[in-house]
């Protein structure tokens, strides 16, 4: 600081320097906050603040007050928007960037190469904050104002390719590779936007495949039912999937649907619908009730084949927790089903097919899932049950 | 023929002003002239009746303008007139700018006759030459590729056009420039349903870019992905396993039961040659294996009847399912052959020929393509497409 060696200079030079050693520098950063205050002058600032209070910042308003006067002429003021919506758009600020763009273009100057950039400016801040409809009314908009604008064409078609819209990508590239036909960009966009188009028709041609496939299953499955014989109670709502059915088979992908509704909304809730297995026998999702005890099982899959005996047997090996007298055993129980129609109960030979059974002319099989009653023969229970009740036997 | 004297009056008659129906009849004779050798030597001959017919394509009347033609398109079918034609005549300047008219009415006759001058090497060269000159192979293709451009005019013989077009190699050079998206604009008409000719000239183009291996790696790759348009209109509805179908190009994945292979036969032993060239290279080979050409090859050699189809197919078949060549013959373009085994491959390719023949009826169809291999490097045979006279 001050040089000892030249003490008494003539242009007071030491003095000058000597008085810092003791008194204050006037209107000096304050020791403490030094750094806050550095960033609080305009030249110094690293970022500026998000709201500008003239109180705080009165050098900041100052100047803010200058660039947006109202005075200036459109096409300067659209500038200066334009200049601060960049700004905002390097920091990543793309909201504002929009707000500071849209305000330059509100301001309708007459110059339309500003009011394409700042439309594809815009552009660009919608497409980064995911806005892609947004983002590609604004490159419509440019491309109607200048038809060969590179920029406002690539932001276009890839706008399309995010909205998954790929014709219209493909359109976007070919009218850019019209005017600019060795554009690297605007042909790799374009291979892109073709190969996703492609990928996308595969998508389509599968899922149709998968759903003939099904369609398929369910007329063989519904077929197999009818060929039996077999009734199936028709809900009183009427279809809902009228719409989606095609029209060839309305009226069996109409009962298909009930009987994939009817069998999704048992009380069960399992999801178990019918079957077909490979041999050609159905497999059906089975209930037996035990009004008794407010009890009941489910079988998943009761092969059409097989006969009652045979699932009572393994199910009642070891009595259920609920049969607390101990009485369910398989030789005891007796099985029916009752026609709610004819309010009649008949009495089932455990000993014959499921199919045989299905086939009977009086039973309906409701909401898919067949169902039955099981009863323990002699008991007090029993007699109660049927006490009254019209009663057809085997 | 006409003598002197008499030329000179048909020469009076061809005139814009003279009476319609005396011009109408001169120009019916003339057509009746072109529609055989002699008459065309003859009109050779006399450079001015061809310009004055020329003019007369400007005729407000459209029966002398189809007329004259039609004329013109039988004279471009001899080769012996297209030097007058191109260079007497002056013939292209004209023919290309009211090619570029969308409403120009004659649109297709003006493709036709281009498709002729463009048969033969030395005229091909005037014209592709003076092409880029005033419309630029680009602006053509992407006529070619615009649904609709004109309204009166199919511009289907556009395609042979370009396929003969690309026998030059400056031509095929400029159609697969990497920097541009040319080619990868005919792809999609390899399936093209509503026209044979505009189908097989798009394929026969295809097959002429292929004979520059040069280009092959380019156009497998993803930014021309050439493979699927090849094989697609090969492919069948037959169920291939889930595994087949997971391997293949995306776009022949699923194909609905409702496919139907291409339907003339000469086209699809085009694109059978087509993959044959593609497998040229030991990465074309590697990339037509591991896209599961086979299976589709496999499907199409059970469905295919005609004999000299599913020869080629047999072709493609065994470099696809064969071992690989041993080092130093990787690239089956540019193997040496032996001369005592040149001889006996050309011996067995024409024993090959004469047997098939016997079950069908000879064509006239230039330019038959040789066997993939040849002594020393490939004998280049491109695809050209022959018009008939009318």
């Amino acid at each position: 600081m001050a040089s000892s060696e030249h003490s008494d200079s003539d242009d007071g030079m030491d003095e000058f320097m000597d008085k810092f050693k003791t008194q204050r520098y006037k209107n000096a950063f304050s020791e403490n906050n030094w750094k806050e205050e550095f960033d609080k002058i305009p030249m110094f600032m690293k970022k500026a603040p998000e709201e500008i209070n003239p109180q705080e910042y009165p050098e900041l308003a100052c100047l803010q007050s200058i660039i947006h006067d109202e005075d200036r002429p459109p096409e300067e003021q659209a500038k200066s928007l334009k200049d601060e919506g960049n700004a905002y758009f390097k920091e990543k600020n793309y909201q504002k960037a929009v707000v500071a763009y849209t305000a330059g273009l509100k301001k309708k100057c007459v110059d339309q190469d500003l009011n394409v950039i700042l439309l594809t400016n815009r552009a660009a801040s919608h497409f980064h904050l995911g806005n892609m409809r947004s983002a590609l009314n604004d490159a419509t908009a440019a491309k109607k104002l200048k038809p060969d604008h590179l920029k406002a064409l690539v932001r276009g078609a890839q706008c399309c390719v995010e909205l998954r819209n790929f014709s219209e990508a493909m359109q976007w590239c070919d009218e850019g590779l019209k005017v600019y036909p060795t554009d690297a960009k605007l042909r790799e966009l374009r291979a892109a936007a073709d190969k996703h188009r492609r990928a996308a028709e595969r998508d389509a041609r599968k899922a149709k495949s998968k759903e003939k496939k099904l369609h398929g299953e369910k007329e063989a499955l519904l077929s197999a039912i009818k060929a039996r014989g077999i009734k199936l109670l028709q809900p009183a709502k009427p279809p809902q999937n009228g719409s989606d059915s095609e029209d060839e088979d309305e009226r069996s992908s109409a009962a298909i649907a009930e009987l994939s509704l009817d069998g999704l909304s048992s009380q069960e809730v399992t999801g178990a619908q019918v079957c077909l297995d490979e041999e050609g026998s159905l497999h059906w999702p089975v209930l037996f009730l035990y009004p008794e005890h407010q009890q009941s099982d489910f079988i998943s899959a009761f092969c059409e084949k097989n006969c009652f005996i045979d699932h009572l047997a393994v199910m009642f090996e070891e009595l259920p927790p609920w049969d607390a007298d101990r009485k369910y055993l398989p030789q005891n129980l007796q099985i029916y089903f009752e026609d709610e129609q004819k309010e009649t109960l008949y009495q089932v030979d455990p000993e014959i097919s499921l199919l045989k059974i299905l086939q009977h002319k009086r039973y309906f099989v409701k909401a898919g899932t067949p169902s039955f009653i099981v009863l323990v023969k002699g008991s007090s229970y029993w007699k109660q049950f049927l006490s009254g009740r019209k009663i057809n036997g085997l | 023929m006409l003598s002197d004297s008499e030329a000179a009056e048909l020469l009076s008659f061809l005139t814009p002003s003279t009476r319609p129906d005396v011009k109408g009849r001169a120009t019916e004779y003339i057509l009746g002239l072109s529609g055989h050798r002699d008459g065309c030597r003859f009109l050779q001959s006399k450079p001015d009746l061809i310009v004055a017919l020329f003019v007369l394509t400007s005729d407000p009347s459209i029966a002398i303008v189809k007329d004259c033609y039609h004329i013109f398109i039988n004279l471009s079918a001899d080769e012996t007139l297209h030097q007058v034609l191109v260079k007497d005549v002056k013939v292209l300047p004209v023919l290309f700018k009211n090619l570029l008219d969308p409403e120009y009415p004659f649109s297709d006759q003006i493709c036709t006759i281009l498709s002729n001058l463009t048969r033969h090497e030395k005229t091909c060269k005037t014209v592709f030459k003076e092409l880029q000159e005033e419309v630029g192979l680009a602006q053509l293709v992407q006529i070619f590729c615009t649904e609709g451009y004109n309204k009166k005019a199919k511009l289907h013989y556009l395609g042979p056009l370009l396929s003969n077009l690309t026998q030059l190699p400056e031509a095929r050079n400029y159609l697969m420039d990497k920097d541009r998206c040319v080619v990868q604009r005919l792809l999609p008409f390899t399936q093209y349903e509503a026209s044979v000719v505009r189908r097989g000239g798009v394929i026969g183009t295809l097959r002429n870019c292929c004979f520059d291996y040069a280009h092959h790696e380019w156009l497998l790759s993803d930014a021309v992905d050439i493979l699927p348009f090849l094989l697609l209109p090969l492919a069948g509805p037959e169920e291939l396993t889930e595994e087949e179908n997971e391997g293949l190009p995306v776009d022949l994945q699923y194909l609905p039961e409702d496919k139907k292979r291409e339907g003339d036969p000469d086209i699809r032993k085009m694109l059978l040659e087509t993959l044959l060239l593609l497998t040229a290279t030991k990465a074309g080979r590697q990339t037509l294996k591991e896209k599961n050409v086979y299976p589709i090859m496999r499907e199409f050699h059970r469905w295919e009847k005609d004999v000299h189809v599913t020869a080629a197919c047999e072709k493609l078949v065994q470099v696809l399912i064969g071992d690989e060549p041993e080092e130093g013959m990787e690239n089956l373009m540019e193997v040496e052959i032996p001369k005592d085994v040149e001889e006996k491959l050309k011996e067995a390719d024409a024993k090959e020929r004469e047997e098939l023949e016997k079950d069908r009826e000879v064509k006239t169809k230039p330019n038959d393509s040789p066997p993939l291999i040849c002594a020393g490097t490939i004998r280049i045979s491109y695809f050209v497409s022959y018009q008939s006279r009318n």
